[in-house]
């Protein structure tokens, strides 16, 4: 697959980025990516990203795992290998919650810590590229698909906003 | 040091419409009280655990909101700034606990009601109930009276402190926040003492009216209660002040956190009952299991209803991040949860006070000497629980309101009990600012985005 042609500024501090966001926004320039070290408050809306779909998907984890461990144990109980503990009743109700409990927290978890790592490409034995490295450090980053916005207007769009350093990358 | 100012109204304005709409409320809870006492038996147990019932519940409440907000000091957090005037306001509600709670010790101390067995010192002793000769260290009509008055005059104490070092702030604070640093000692001290006294307190008022059972989950059951039903009370609050026009600096966002604690301690609050309920549903000794065979034959639909109402219903509802940010949504939960709770002191207190007074009648064999029942019949059969709850069709025909339901009386007496609570709570509410000034987390309070 052939890389993508990318045009990126570098800022020093996030309110600078903000404000670069907002103006890229008013002169219609589309956005392609934002890239910075910490969670920037208020920067989704500005980018228009919708909310995460990953806790639904959680959800429907979460509800496997209460099932699996419910009507597992109900079988096991009542019908695989009926034993009596405690002169309790074969189908022990509160007996079983903790168990799905720990199950329904166990698939949920599990099942959205890998769902998230497959969404993001993530995983043992993945290297990703990066724009550059400071963008994990100190520095917030604006970057712009060359098929969308020319480099020539993207430059002088981060000259104009502040930005410290402006660089082209193939990824 | 903050420089905000706005446009909106600085205080609270309690009006004559609010003082009308309250004192009706109250009158109608004083009416209910006096009609409860006419209608009643010879111990006026209705009544007395119906005051019982109300005067722990809204204490409770008070009590949540001073711990909650020394907590936040403690824990230098910021979020919750802009609105620490509710908390302040709803925590003076502690003076009316702290009365309401005397009258019912100094009471109990003249023997004047029967809502605790353990106060009947005669009778067990002749019964030679070793149980109670041996808990009488702590449950005795001294301990119970001085623990009263002391603990809840040291909440209200503290708080009242707090309270002021907050208002002083406002027209007083300097660059070294010393009024804060004052807040933080005061807290550090408040919070241990609530600690271990709410504990104390939770036993000596609630958990001792059935005095020969006893769960050491209890006082944590009892106070997660409180705090969901303080944090039901601060949504509905803030939601009627913005309303009003009042706070337009508490955004989506402070509701969203709010609604969060709803969420998580309905949560906390079902992981406790169902706790306490499983070790002695495991463990099946008769003289555990008697505490929750007496609910599920005589309160079934109550007992399986506070589970619906405080855990199914805000669990489903509030699980959505959207829900927890619509006033409309949030605030439904945040009153049926509120209602849900107060029935959960109603099966608390209720159940207990009836055996007690069935007792104190001369009904002897019913409690005291019958505790092999509960775990003979559990035992015996192997499905307890289906067991019990098929005995509750037997007992359809012992269905008192006041005494196995909520009854009117019981819904006009909490209804006074909460216009006094509104009462008191506006009245200290319009006393001062109701967004602080000089308070060092003040700004982030008011950019406060989650």
């Amino acid at each position: 697959m052939a890389g993508k042609q990318i045009t990126y500024g570098l800022y020093n501090d996030e309110t600078d980025m903000m404000a670069a966001v907002k103006h890229a926004n008013s002169k219609h320039l589309e956005i392609m990516d934002v890239f910075s070290p910490f969670p920037v408050h208020g920067l989704d809306p500005l980018l228009g990203l919708s909310e995460s779909r990953l806790h639904i998907a959680g959800f429907v984890y979460g509800l496997l795992g209460t099932l699996t461990a419910f009507l597992g144990m109900t079988w096991i109980f009542t019908k695989d290998w009926p034993i009596v503990f405690g002169g309790k009743p074969y189908w022990s109700v509160p007996a079983f919650i903790p168990i799905t409990f720990e199950l329904t927290v166990l698939f949920a978890a599990v099942g959205m810590t890998f769902t998230f790592y497959i969404l993001c490409g993530l995983g043992p034995g993945v290297t990703n590229k990066v724009l550059d490295d400071r963008i994990t450090d100190d520095k917030f980053c604006i970057a712009f698909d060359e098929t969308e916005v020319g480099r020539g207007e993207a430059e002088s769009f981060f000259n104009s906003t502040g930005a410290t350093e402006v660089h082209s990358k193939v990824l | 040091m903050s420089t905000y100012i706005s446009d909106s109204p600085t205080h609270f304005e309690f009006t004559a419409r609010h003082r009308m709409f309250l004192l009706v409320g109250i009158a109608l809870g004083v009416i209910c009280l006096g009609m409860t006492w006419m209608v009643d038996d010879e111990f006026h147990s209705r009544f007395w655990s119906n005051l019982l019932h109300n005067s722990v519940f809204f204490t409770g409440i008070a009590l949540m909101a001073g711990f909650f907000l020394s907590v936040c000091i403690i824990a230098w957090a910021g979020w919750h700034t802009v609105f620490k005037r509710v908390w302040e306001a709803m925590s003076m509600n502690l003076l009316v606990g702290l009365v309401f709670m005397t009258i019912i010790a100094l009471v109990t101390y003249m023997h004047g009601n029967h809502l605790y067995h353990w106060a009947d010192v005669k009778s067990y002793v002749a019964e030679d109930d070793q149980i109670l000769i041996g808990k009488s260290g702590f449950l005795n009509k001294n301990i119970y009276l001085i623990f009263t008055v002391v603990f809840v005059g040291l909440w209200l104490f503290f708080m009242t402190r707090i309270r002021n070092l907050s208002i002083a702030e406002d027209s007083d604070g300097d660059a070294s926040f010393s009024h804060h640093h004052k807040m933080r000692k005061y807290a550090a001290l408040f919070l241990p003492l609530v600690g271990f006294s709410s504990a104390a307190m939770i036993w000596q008022w609630i958990m001792s009216i059935d005095a020969h059972w006893y769960s050491t989950m209890f006082a944590w059951y009892t106070g997660a209660s409180w705090f969901v039903s303080m944090m039901c009370f601060t949504v509905l609050s803030l939601i009627y002040l913005k309303g009003k026009g009042y706070y337009p600096e508490v955004t989506k966002e402070h509701i969203h956190d709010l609604g969060k604690f709803i969420f998580a301690f309905s949560i906390f609050w079902t992981y406790l009952w169902f706790s306490q309920y499983m070790l002695i549903w495991y463990a099946n000794i008769g003289e555990e299991t008697v505490y929750f065979k007496e609910r599920f034959d005589k309160y079934p639909v109550l007992f399986y209803g506070n589970l619906l109402v405080n855990f199914i219903l805000p669990f489903f509802v509030l699980m959505r991040n959207d829900t927890k940010r619509k006033f409309g949504s949030l605030g439904f939960v945040a009153g049926v949860v509120f209602v849900g709770h107060w029935i959960d002191f109603f099966l608390m207190i209720k159940p207990g006070v009836a055996i007690n007074t069935h007792h104190a009648m001369g009904g002897h064999g019913d409690h005291g000497g019958d505790h092999g029942h509960g775990a003979e019949h559990a035992g015996e059969h192997g499905h307890g629980v289906a067991e019990s709850v098929g005995h509750g069709a037997e007992h359809a025909s012992e269905f008192v309101l006041g005494t196995t339901f909520p009854g009117f009386l019981e819904l006009g007496t909490m209804i006074g009990f909460l216009s006094l609570f509104i009462l008191v709570f506006f009245m200290v509410l319009s006393k001062a600012r109701l967004v602080p000034k000089n308070d060092p987390y003040l700004e982030e309070s008011l950019h406060h985005h989650v």
